[in-house]
């Protein structure tokens, strides 16, 4: 789910050597040195910003929290960070990374050029570049000034794996990230059910999260009965039945998310919707194909129409990413594969009823599907 | 001063002056309190994913959203004639520049620029080439808040306040930073900060301010804390310095050298004024008292800067800056600076520009502070 993107990702991060070893960066950037010696590319960029910033994340473990940060990584040699922000920010950003030349971005000569002129030969010199798609025109302006004629630009993102096998060491963090989020969830449930109002139940998750050490943390919440989902609007008092709230908890730079629902009265909607989930649950297995899990899901959901927000998809896969694609919709055609992780959510609207969702989060084990967190149980609905 | 109302009147006219029948004003999703978020500035609407707003030449417009299912929020908060929510930028706007029969010849954007490279690219085909950027019209438009705009900083101020007191109590030896900053984020929201940008560190000697980590607060520990929150879409930033335990004589007296600047500062910035003035001003303060060295990076960085997202304007407060300072500009004013007996030290207050110079928004002007070790 989108949320409206904060100021600056304020929450404490940094590289875990402990959980995430340098040698983990060495098995993730082979795949690049693979695709450098195919292609005979000499060096590759890798472009993220404080929203987009997936592929940054995986091959270098740093996220910005503001603005944009590049990786120059040579196919041999020492690879480099450069960040938007200034000089003086730099000792703050060295311990969120494994790379040890960091540089602010803001001197382009000094940073960019100089480390291009390293690269320096004969003739046209390829580069590849990742996550280019989302840097900003300016920025990719400032780039191609610098590479003239003598090097050109290959986009690498299409040939990275779409979908990749977690090592157990990223699950054990995706695991934590879920219990992040299932705590989350539970203090939303719990601060609505004694009285508190929507939006004060979200803050109550939100504070959750950030006093156990969360990255980052994304709320919305409905105040039109579960109908729609709104960012942050500040009318914390008010009260509406049935509660639907959003809770996306980052941690250790995993992303765990989950929705809530709840009502004081009898519920048929939720039920439907866990009926859903159940459905969508049952048919996590290695294999399966994607379209027949969201036909399942929305089967049970009958009479029931998939809720709005949830953009006619049930759910894809999540990581170090909110969406690492991957998404469960009527038309897709992909097989779930063993060591990915999924974030489902099945929920649907009704004019008398409102809108409820429901989630889990799934991680597919060669062993079968191991739920990490699910929505809490709304005992009283 | 230009209401939100005005400003698209104030386009229309910009657009029959020159002859053209649009200005398009885009933005990325990202809000940057350092930056002026043009949709917002033009439908007061902050959107969450990318989003553009087409002002006509007849001052009617139309404000596109995603993901589509924002419609309905931005559709109730938008003074634009219309809000259309899509998943698809370039093709909602598209249809738009039809239904306002737009001659893409005769167009304008303003924060093209700033979307990412593969959505331009769409965009650029769906307008049939590269229309000339004016990226400034926006955040010249707002560059002196709208009344309404005053009374939102005003409140954001408040809130900064009120969150600043809320750490004076909160605040322990043995407390990790991101403890602190998890509660003074969620303090500040609760009295309705939509966002904040908040850095709160702490050192016994510090070279800048940064956002919080897992350092465990100790007795004798500077705490910096830059308090931005937003209220509806203002940001309000207070920089602030505290000390657990008894704060040295020393560090009161180069304290207090920081608070002269900001004191001198202040009468300076009268309207009229230049920026490069306003900021020597301050820095004759630190070499009066012999720090002239350290007036420059990385011992202090700017003077203060404009506060997004309305308008940065007047953009930071160097000493290279010729901006003219105009009644109603807002923005934060802060002589934070290094100095090597203390290390950095923050001290800064949001300011509107008025005929007796800037007047900090704020009730309590920063002072030195001490909690209990």
């Amino acid at each position: 789910m989108r949320s409206v993107h904060p100021a600056i990702i304020i929450g404490s991060y940094g590289w875990d050597a402990d959980r995430l070893p340098r040698d983990e960066f060495q098995l993730r950037i082979s795949e690049l040195n693979r695709l450098m010696d195919e292609r005979g590319w000499k060096a590759m960029l890798i472009h993220g910003d404080a929203r987009d910033h997936g592929l940054l994340a995986y091959f270098t473990n740093f996220i910005p929290r503001l603005r944009w940060a590049m990786a120059l990584v040579p196919r041999h040699g020492e690879p480099r960070l450069l960040i938007s922000m200034s000089s003086r920010d730099m000792p703050a950003m060295k311990p969120m990374t494994w790379i040890a030349d960091v540089r602010t971005g803001w001197d382009w000569a000094g940073g960019f050029d100089q480390w291009l002129a390293g690269l320096a030969d004969e003739g046209d010199v390829g580069l590849g570049t990742i996550g280019f798609d989302v840097i900003s025109a300016d920025l990719f302006r400032a780039v191609e000034r610098s590479l003239g004629n003598r090097f050109h630009l290959d986009d690498a993102t299409p040939l990275l794996p779409r979908e990749r096998r977690l090592r157990p060491r990223e699950l054990s963090l995706t695991r934590d990230a879920a219990l992040a989020v299932e705590g989350a969830a539970a203090a939303i449930l719990r601060t609505w059910r004694a009285g508190g109002g929507n939006e004060a139940a979200a803050l109550a998750g939100e504070r959750e999260a950030r006093a156990k050490a969360a990255q980052d943390v994304r709320t919305l919440t409905s105040l039109d009965r579960g109908l729609s989902v709104s960012p942050f609007q500040g009318r914390l008092a008010e009260r509406v039945d049935p509660l639907l709230a959003y809770v996306a908890v980052q941690d250790s730079g995993f992303w765990g998310e989950l929705f809530v629902s709840a009502s004081v009265r009898p519920n048929p909607l939720r039920e439907r919707a866990e009926a859903g989930l159940a459905a969508a649950l049952a048919a996590m297995v290695p294999g399966a194909l994607a379209r027949d899990i969201f036909a399942r899901a929305t089967g049970a959901m009958a009479p029931y129409p998939l809720h709005p927000v949830l953009s006619a998809s049930i759910g894809r896969r999540i990581g170090v990413s909110l969406d690492e694609g991957g998404v469960l919709q009527s038309a897709s055609d992909a097989r779930l594969e063993p060591g990915s992780v999924y974030a489902l959510h099945v929920g649907g609207i009704d004019p008398a009823q409102g809108g409820a969702i429901v989630s889990a989060m799934v991680a597919l084990t060669p062993r079968g599907a191991e739920i990490l967190c699910r929505s809490p149980s709304d005992q009283s609905g | 001063m230009v209401s939100g109302e005005g400003r698209l009147a104030a386009t229309a006219r910009y657009l029959e002056e020159r002859g053209l029948d649009a200005l398009v004003a885009f933005n990325n999703g990202q809000n940057s309190f350092l930056e002026s978020n043009a949709v917002f500035v033009l439908s007061g609407v902050r959107p969450i994913g990318e989003s553009a707003v087409l002002v006509d030449r007849t001052g009617t417009a139309s404000l596109i959203v995603t993901p589509a299912w924002d419609e309905a929020r931005a559709a109730a908060q938008s003074r634009t004639q219309t809000a259309i929510g899509a998943d698809d930028l370039p093709a909602a706007l598209g249809h738009t520049l039809k239904a306002h029969r737009v001659d893409s010849s005769k167009l304008v954007t303003v924060g093209l620029g700033t979307l990412g490279l593969a959505l331009v690219r769409r965009i650029e085909a769906a307008l049939g080439g590269t229309p000339p950027a004016q990226d400034d019209f926006t955040r010249n438009l707002a560059r002196v808040r709208a009344p309404e705009e005053l009374e939102a900083a005003r409140k954001a101020t408040w809130i900064a306040e009120r969150g600043y007191e809320r750490m004076l109590e909160f605040v322990r030896p043995g407390m990790r930073e991101f403890e602190l900053a998890a509660e003074l984020y969620c303090c500040m929201k609760e009295l309705g900060a939509e966002d904040n940008f908040l850095l709160v560190s702490a050192s016994q000697h510090n070279l800048a301010v940064r956002a919080a980590g897992r350092r465990m607060l100790d007795a004798g520990d500077i705490i910096l804390s830059e308090i931005t929150p937003c209220y509806r879409g203002q940001y309000a930033q207070i920089c602030r310095t505290t000390v657990i335990g008894e704060p040295g004589a020393a560090l009161a007296e180069k304290y207090a050298l920081l608070q002269d600047a900001m004191r001198r500062g202040q009468e300076a910035a009268l309207p009229g004024a230049r920026v490069r003035d306003v900021c020597k001003t301050i820095d004759d303060c630190f070499r009066a008292a012999g720090y002239g060295d350290f007036c420059k990076p990385p011992f202090m960085r700017v003077r203060g800067h404009g506060l997004g997202v309305t308008s940065d304007r007047p953009g930071d407060l160097t000493a290279d800056s010729d901006t003219m300072l105009e009644e109603g500009m807002v923005f934060v004013m802060h002589p934070n600076q290094y100095l090597p007996e203390t290390g950095y030290m923050m001290c800064g207050e949001p300011v509107v520009i008025t005929p007796g110079g800037a007047e900090a928004l704020s009730q309590r002007m920063a002072t030195l502070d001490a909690v209990p070790a």
